[in-house]
């Protein structure tokens, strides 16, 4: 049932209707209508996925530490996993993702773009992971191996397709860190330290986004892309206790799109026109 | 419609499926990240230089306090070298992060404070930018052989290239200033009167005047020509209504030839709103 080939009653219905009646609907603007069609790709229709799951074990300090948290000389070291955490958020994206790839391909689609992936809560545990976007066709006698999938807006695929560009794939770099904060940073971070850089939260910080990055960066090498154009990037921090010791946590996320080049130039063929628009600017 | 546009309309989407079809394992790639807009990665591409990756550099400083005199107009130096320290930092390892990869120069950096979830007076003081690299070898990094920086966009970095002018590195200055509080008698004498308040005046003139001339210095100091799209802020963060940073940040710049002409753009009325 988790799988992400699984589709719910309603939206076979939806499928089959898609097939008799050929209606075709889109969720691009006008300037993302007008520019996939420039570059010989046309809407077939909207497309969603989505996933309900709990998040229950989010990692050691909920029940009982994972990691190992040695007390040595007044210093706390090891830290906590919250790799089933990382690993739910993971499962949740990939399935409504391909839930969405699932109803993409039953309409012929070689790719959806503009893809909106949300979170939201549902009640305390639960988490709902939605991915909605607008499937395309290519006008081409070549199909890729995997539908190619892209955040970027209608008139972004035009100008990167105009270029030799082409996107393939959403990449999704996620990263939990935690550190166990040792008596010098609880100094560092008291009110009378003085103005000085405080070391573990810069340490753990620094580690979380560059693991995040290297998961993204992975998630990109692992599609044979050449290039991705990060979109969003977050970083979110909070302060908890475990085994009575505080403890730091962040959180990282890096979202993009992974691009593959098709031109075969050294410089890109681009025939931009620079203009200047006769508008006020805000 | 022509027959070429007709053909080019063909090509693209035949030419990127046939891209995707042969995307399988085993095909070695260099894989770049970027941080841009795909506006600006495009125009960066056209300005002869290619992204190499997403660079970030972070530090979290606790910023305290520094007491000033109640009734003075004075800099509160200590913090204001907290400020400067603290962004250094991490625009320092930001540029590191460049030089690991090669770059000439590192376009569309942020740098931005935000202050944490855990603990008071801690603020993240970060930068991120992409790493670039020019497609043609040449004198890109700055006298002090460090990797360009430019907190200018893409589309500013594009015209700036046009236009024979080159970016050297961010300059910026800090100045944390304490203005002082008005005297009882002086806050009586000025009741119901539309008059100058000269302490203010004073103090807010000395604090901005001290932040671009720091930023001046660094200009100088890099050999530059000038400072591009220069930003004076007045940033209170969370010291009160009486202290102030004052802050000015901007691009420095220096010629690559001795005529600056730009093609004359075509000017456009857009259909769309906004």
């Amino acid at each position: 049932m988790t799988d992400g080939d699984w589709l719910p009653e309603a939206a076979r219905k939806r499928m089959g209707r898609f097939d008799a009646s050929g209606l075709r609907t889109s969720l691009l603007s006008v300037p993302g209508a007008v520019g996939i069609e420039s570059v010989g790709l046309s809407a077939v229709g909207e497309v969603m996925g989505c996933i309900v799951q709990q998040v229950g074990w989010v990692g050691g300090a909920t029940y009982g530490v994972g990691g190992a948290a040695a007390f040595n000389g007044g210093n706390y070291l090891g830290s906590v996993s919250y790799a089933p955490y990382v690993n739910a958020l993971y499962h949740g994206y990939d399935t409504a993702l391909a839930r969405m790839f699932t109803e993409a391909r039953a309409m012929g689609a070689d790719g959806v773009v503009g893809v909106r992936l949300t979170v939201s809560r549902l009640g305390e545990n639960n988490q709902e992971f939605v991915a909605l976007g607008t499937a395309v066709r290519a006008n081409s006698s070549v199909r890729p191996r995997k539908l190619f999938s892209t955040e970027l807006a209608g008139q972004d695929v035009a100008k990167l397709m105009h270029a030799g560009w082409v996107p393939a794939r959403i990449a999704i770099g996620i990263a939990v860190e935690t550190q166990f904060l040792d008596y010098a940073s609880r100094n560092q971070m008291s009110l009378m330290a003085g103005n000085v850089e405080v070391q573990a939260p810069t340490h753990l910080i620094t580690r979380v986004r560059a693991q995040a990055r290297e998961r993204f960066a992975k998630h990109a090498k692992d599609v044979h892309a050449d290039g991705a154009i990060v979109s969003n990037m977050t970083l979110r921090s909070w302060h908890q206790e475990a085994n009575g010791a505080p403890l730091l946590c962040a959180e990282s996320s890096v979202f993009g799109s992974t691009i593959a080049r098709f031109h075969t130039g050294r410089k890109a063929p681009t025939s931009a026109l620079k203009i200047m628009p006769l508008r006020p600017t805000k | 419609m022509t027959s070429a546009a007709e053909s080019e309309e063909q090509r693209i989407p035949e030419d990127a499926m046939r891209r995707l079809a042969e995307m399988k394992p085993g095909q070695r790639t260099t894989l770049f990240t970027s941080d841009l807009s795909v506006n600006e990665f495009l125009l960066v591409r056209e300005a002869g230089f290619r992204p190499l990756g997403l660079v970030l550099g972070s530090s979290i400083y606790h910023v305290g306090f520094q007491m000033g005199r109640w009734n003075k107009n004075q800099e509160l130096d200590t913090l204001s070298n907290a400020m400067y320290h603290a962004r250094e930092l991490a625009m320092s390892r930001m540029e590191a992060e460049a030089d690991v990869l090669g770059a000439d120069g590192i376009v569309g950096v942020r740098l931005e404070i935000e202050f944490k979830e855990f603990g008071n007076d801690l603020a993240e003081f970060i930068a991120v930018g992409t790493a670039v690299k020019a497609d043609e070898p040449g004198e890109w990094r700055n006298n002090q052989n460090k990797p360009f920086t430019s907190d200018l966009s893409g589309q500013d970095f594009w015209t700036l290239i046009q236009a024979g002018y080159a970016p050297q590195g961010m300059v910026m200055g800090t100045c944390v200033y304490h203005i002082a509080h008005q005297r009882f008698w002086q806050t009586i004498g000025n009741i119901g009167q539309n008059v100058e308040i000269p302490q203010f005046t004073e103090a807010l003139y000395d604090a901005r005047e001290l932040a671009m001339s720091r930023m001046q210095a660094e200009a100088e100091a890099l050999h530059s020509e000038g400072i591009v799209g220069v930003q004076l802020l007045s940033l209170a963060h969370r010291w009160g209504g009486h202290t102030t940073e004052f802050f000015a940040i901007g691009t420095a710049i220096r010629p690559l030839r001795a005529d600056h002409t730009i093609a004359k753009p075509q000017l456009v009325l857009p259909l769309v709103d906004s």
